[in-house]
Parts: C-alpha cells; sequence; structure tokens
C-alpha cells in the first residue's frame, strides 16, 4: 500500500496466494478429473491425479441421460427470463431515475425491497400461486417466478447506470424533435451497454444457476432444467460421481465462461449497483 | 388592422390539456408499470399471502382455517424448529466472522504490489462464478468416504485410519458445510472489499505516515473508517443470502445427521414436500423479524449514496 515491499514481505504475500491458490483451484481440478475417470478408478484405485482419464462419463450424460433435453431447457428458461427482465427493467429504472410522479420515491423503495425479500421466504406462498394460475410444471412459470429476482435486481443496477448518464444529453435529443422514448432508445440505452451487459450477465446466470423454485415447481423429467437434473442425480442410492461431475463441469462451464468474458462489467455492476448504489 | 388571435384547434387544445410534467408523469407511471405489476403478483402478495398463510392450518389442495397462533405454538416446542434456529445462529456467526476477517486480509493482500495483480483477482472470482449447485456437489464429492479426496488425503498420510465421516458425523456436519459455503460465498466479499480499498485516498496513507503511524494505526484510523460502509453493506446483504441459501445444505446435507446442519429453507422445504404449508409458512414468516431489521438497514445504508 505503501512504498516498495521487503524481499521478506514478498515471500510471505506470495506464499500466501500460492496457498489460496491451492485452496480456490483443488476443487475444480478435482471436479474435472473425477469427470474424467470411470467408477472402477474413483473407487478401486482412488488417485489424485487424472489415471486412465476417459471420456466415457461425457458420452453417457449426452447420449445417454435426458441432459441434451434439460440444457435446451434450461436455455430456454434462462434467455426468455433476461429479455423479458432486462426490458422491462430498463423502463422502470429509466422511469424512476429521469421523470417525476408521485409515489417515486415508494415504488423505488418497493423495488428495492422485493430485492432484498428472500426467495426462502417466497417459495410456499409462490406454490399456491403458480398452481393457481396454472403455471406448474411448465416453463413459462419458472421464468415468470425468475422475475421475483432478476426484474429488482437489474433494475436496481441498470438505474445506477442511468443516473451516470448526463440529462443534457437526451434533453439535446428531445429539443431536437425526438420523443423520451426515442431518446431512451436512440441515446441512453446505447451508452448503458455496460450496464446492460452486467444486467444481462447476473440475470442469465441467475437463471441457469437456480435450483430451488424449478425443484418446486416442475415435476415431470422432460422439463427438468439442468441444475434439478443433475441434482436429482446425487439423491440416488449409487453416486454415480464420474456421471454426476461430468455434469456439473457441463453445467459450469458456459456460466463460467459468460462470466470471464464479461468479468470487466461484471464487477463494475458490481461495485456500482449492488454494493455502492 | 387588428390581428385576430387564431382560436386553437381541437388538437391544440387537447394537447395543452396534459402540462409537460403530466405527460412526463403518465409516461413514467407507464414505464414502471410492468415490473410493479409483476413485483406485486410475485414479492409483495405472496410476501403477506405467507404471513396470512401461517395464521391458517392449510394444507395443500384444501384452503384452511384461521387458528391465530397456532403453528407458532407448535415451532416453538419442536425439536426440529429449536435445531434450526441454533444452527441457523452457528453458521451465521462463524461463517460471517470467517468471510469478514479472511475477506478483509485478502483484499488487503491483492492491494499491494504484486506481480500479475490482474491474474490473481480473475482466480478470486472463479467460486463466485461457478453455479452454486456445482459448487456444493463438487464439495460434496471432496468431502464424500468413498472417492472423495480429503478422505483420500488423510488415509494416504496417515493423518487418520478410516474415513472421517465429514458430513456424516454430528460433529463435523456444519463445519463442513461452513467450509464449502466459505469457498463459494468469500469472493464477494474479497471483490467488493477491494474495490473499496482502491477508493481509499493514497494521500491520507502518505499523511498519515507522515504522522508517523504505523501500520496497524493505519488501518484502524485510515482504512477501517474509509470502507466502513462497504464493509457494512456487504455484511448484511450476505447475511440475508446466507440465513436463506437453501443449495448448501440441501445438496451436502439435507439437514441431517439428525438435524445437526438443518436450517430455515430446508425445515420449510421438507414442510413443503409434506404438503404440510402452513407449517411450512410459519417457518418461513418466524425469521422475518430477524429479515426485516436487516433488510430495513441496508435499504438506509444502499439509498444513502
Amino acid at each position: 500500500m505503501l512504498g516498495r515491499l521487503t524481499a521478506r514481505q514478498k515471500v510471505v504475500y506470495y506464499l500466501l496466494l500460492i496457498l489460496l491458490a491451492i485452496f480456490i483451484l483443488f476443487p475444480v481440478y478435482y471436479m474435472l478429473i473425477v469427470s474424467l475417470k470411470l467408477p472402477k478408478d474413483i473407487y478401486r484405485s482412488p488417485s489424485l491425479l487424472p489415471i486412465n482419464a476417459t471420456l466415457q462419463n461425457y458420452v453417457v450424460l449426452f447420449t445417454k441421460q435426458n441432459f441434451l433435453q434439460n440444457i435446451r431447457n434450461s436455455l430456454v428458461v434462462s434467455i426468455s427470463a433476461t429479455l423479458i427482465s432486462v426490458f422491462i427493467s430498463c423502463l422502470a429504472a429509466y422511469s424512476l431515475v429521469r421523470l417525476r410522479y408521485r409515489y417515486r420515491d415508494w415504488i423505488g423503495r418497493l423495488i428495492l425491497f422485493t430485492y432484498l425479500t428472500p426467495g426462502a421466504l417466497l417459495f410456499i406462498p409462490l406454490a399456491v400461486i403458480i398452481a393457481r394460475l396454472q403455471l406448474g410444471n411448465k416453463l413459462e412459470g419458472l421464468i415468470f417466478v425468475y422475475l421475483t429476482f432478476s426484474a429488482p435486481l437489474s433494475t436496481w443496477l441498470m438505474m445506477g447506470y442511468f443516473r451516470s448518464i448526463p440529462a443534457d444529453l437526451e434533453e439535446q435529443a428531445m429539443v431536437d424533435g425526438s420523443t423520451r422514448l426515442g431518446a431512451l432508445f436512440r441515446i441512453v440505452l446505447p451508452l448503458a451497454t455496460p450496464g446492460l451487459i452486467a444486467v444481462s450477465v447476473f440475470t442469465f446466470t441467475g437463471a441457469w444457476n437456480e435450483l430451488l423454485y424449478a425443484l418446486i415447481f416442475i415435476t415431470s423429467p422432460s422439463k427438468q432444467t439442468v441444475p434439478v437434473a443433475v441434482s436429482y442425480l446425487i439423491t440416488g442410492d449409487v453416486f454415480r460421481w464420474g456421471l454426476i461431475m461430468a455434469g456439473s463441469v457441463s453445467a459450469a462451464l458456459p456460466v463460467m465462461v459468460l462470466y470471464y468474458l464479461g468479468q470487466r462489467f461484471v464487477v463494475q455492476g458490481l461495485a456500482t449497483g449492488a454494493v455502492k448504489g | 388592422m387588428e390581428q385576430v388571435a387564431p382560436s386553437p384547434s381541437p388538437i391544440q387544445a387537447k394537447r395543452r390539456r396534459f402540462s409537460m410534467y403530466q405527460r412526463d408523469s403518465m409516461l413514467g407511471y407507464f414505464l414502471v408499470a410492468p415490473v410493479v405489476i409483476c413485483l406485486s403478483i410475485l414479492v409483495i402478495y405472496p410476501f403477506f399471502f405467507a404471513i396470512w398463510i401461517s395464521f391458517t392450518d392449510r394444507m395443500i389442495g384444501q384452503g384452511g382455517n384461521f387458528i391465530g397462533l397456532g403453528n407458532y405454538r407448535y415451532l416453538f416446542n419442536w425439536i426440529d424448529f429449536q435445531a434450526t434456529v441454533r444452527n441457523t445462529i452457528v453458521l451465521v456467526v462463524s461463517l460471517q466472522s470467517m468471510k469478514l476477517v479472511l475477506g478483509l486480509s485478502i483484499a488487503m493482500l491483492l492491494n499491494q504490489e504484486i506481480r500479475g495483480r490482474q491474474l490473481w483477482r480473475s482466480l478470486i472470482l472463479i467460486p463466485w462464478a461457478m453455479p452454486a449447485f456445482v459448487a456444493f456437489i463438487t464439495w460434496k464429492l471432496l468431502f464424500y468416504p468413498q472417492g472423495g479426496a480429503f478422505n483420500f488425503i488423510l488415509l494416504q498420510t496417515g493423518l487418520a485410519e478410516t474415513h472421517v465421516g465429514f458430513l456424516s458425523s454430528k460433529a463435523l456436519a456444519m463445519p463442513s458445510v461452513i467450509t464449502a459455503s466459505f469457498w463459494r460465498g468469500f469472493p464477494f466479499w474479497v471483490i467488493s472489499f477491494l474495490a473499496a480499498l482502491q477508493n481509499v485516498p493514497q494521500e491520507l496513507y502518505e499523511a498519515s505516515a507522515i504522522d508517523g503511524a504505523g501500520p496497524w494505526q493505519r488501518f484502524r484510523h485510515v482504512t477501517v473508517p474509509s470502507i466502513r460502509h462497504v464493509v457494512l453493506v456487504v455484511v448484511l446483504l450476505s447475511t440475508i443470502w446466507t440465513t436463506n441459501s437453501f443449495e448448501a445444505v440441501w445438496l451436502m446435507t439435507q439437514g441431517g445427521p439428525s438435524n445437526a446442519t438443518m436450517t430455515f429453507p430446508v425445515l420449510a422445504y421438507f414442510g413443503l414436500q409434506n404438503l404440510r404449508i402452513a407449517e411450512a409458512a410459519s417457518v418461513s414468516v418466524s425469521m422475518l423479524p430477524i429479515f426485516g431489521f436487516l433488510a430495513f438497514i441496508v435499504a438506509k445504508l444502499l439509498q444513502e449514496d
């Protein structure tokens, strides 16, 4: 923090960093190597090395299990939830930041509270409501329910981004004859692209990773999303760890790649929106 | 010749009925409406509905009758619920203090003049970028007696003579859940703290160094006051999430062995599985006072800046 580090400090710091790296990477490494092993190697000759590595688990997962269908379901749900949520959240955030009307502050406060309301409190009443709306065991129902966490977060984050864009730009456009909505879509949204990316990544990964609601609302195997399918693999009597880890790797890979591609925006979004308002 | 003011055309008259302010406010309601309607159906109504259900004897498939505090009276004498309260306190207090102390230390370490800072920061993000359900299934495997890495290492090095039941022994199950939750949860803290540390004006450190402040005094009087706000928000937000996290316990222990890791969401989920939704709702609602208190403070802090 201040000045250069002494040689001794350096050694200590790098040692600590290496320990940290091992702590972070070991579970990832073990997940990968077990996904490449057959049961006999996992149980009879356990090892920390990828001996007799094979892609057999992945072949079984994608050809003998319903996994492709699960991925398709997850993609449908996550993409739809993202598009809907980002669209309505942008409109709401713009309205809350730029337009003046009665109860505006109350609506803003309400959205913040819905963001903080835990899903663990909501899943019981939602089970009744979703059944009443005839949305049980439907992907549409899941998409709708995912708005509980994605819409408040997206709105809250987008409000932060819109606030950072000077209002003069749209006012100029409006003087030149553009309507407010025209200014929103042509001037403000393009400037808020980093925000849109961050919000999309958050929403997509949130929906892709969601387990509790999917477990409750989806009952038929053909409609299960990836988290549900993988979690059902560990509730059997015999744990087929190779297969389970192959499923885990396949489920984690897309979102982790997405995270790292959008890392800059995600971290920025985290810093401007979720933590600093 | 006198100029006659043209009488306003009907269209203009209509436009003039709404001032700029009124048009803005109508557009405002119109744009915010979709989110407000969705959240009313999905969060606000269910929120009050959950409270109402918890005062009835409702089961899935049948409407219930109002029974007042019946469910709550039952809860407080129910052994599973008592275990849930105890476990949640242990889980939250130990996990949050670990994340606070180690998270801040790691953030300060990464804020030093080290080589490849960017690389280390990307590394930190890995557990956070990984889906929670994948992280906890992987940790279940690591802890598992057959095929698990930790038991293999302990047996190979002779540190243990028989398999250690990390998730199946009453004493070790909770520490194991805490360890896995730490792994998955600490990056959010480190990244937030790091962002806050980078915003501390460098001059403050220089000034205090000139005044002869040692490293501890600099930490105590410069670092802590500058990042206090962010730390508080992170602690509170994460406490709300931790109390309500379902995946860790559900995937690793399902609340066992004999309630040693039972938490609110898992107990409520079991209630729903048994179709006893009134009881399940009262489990969730009973943590509402604490949640409300935390949420109130977070909301205040978030709106301050």
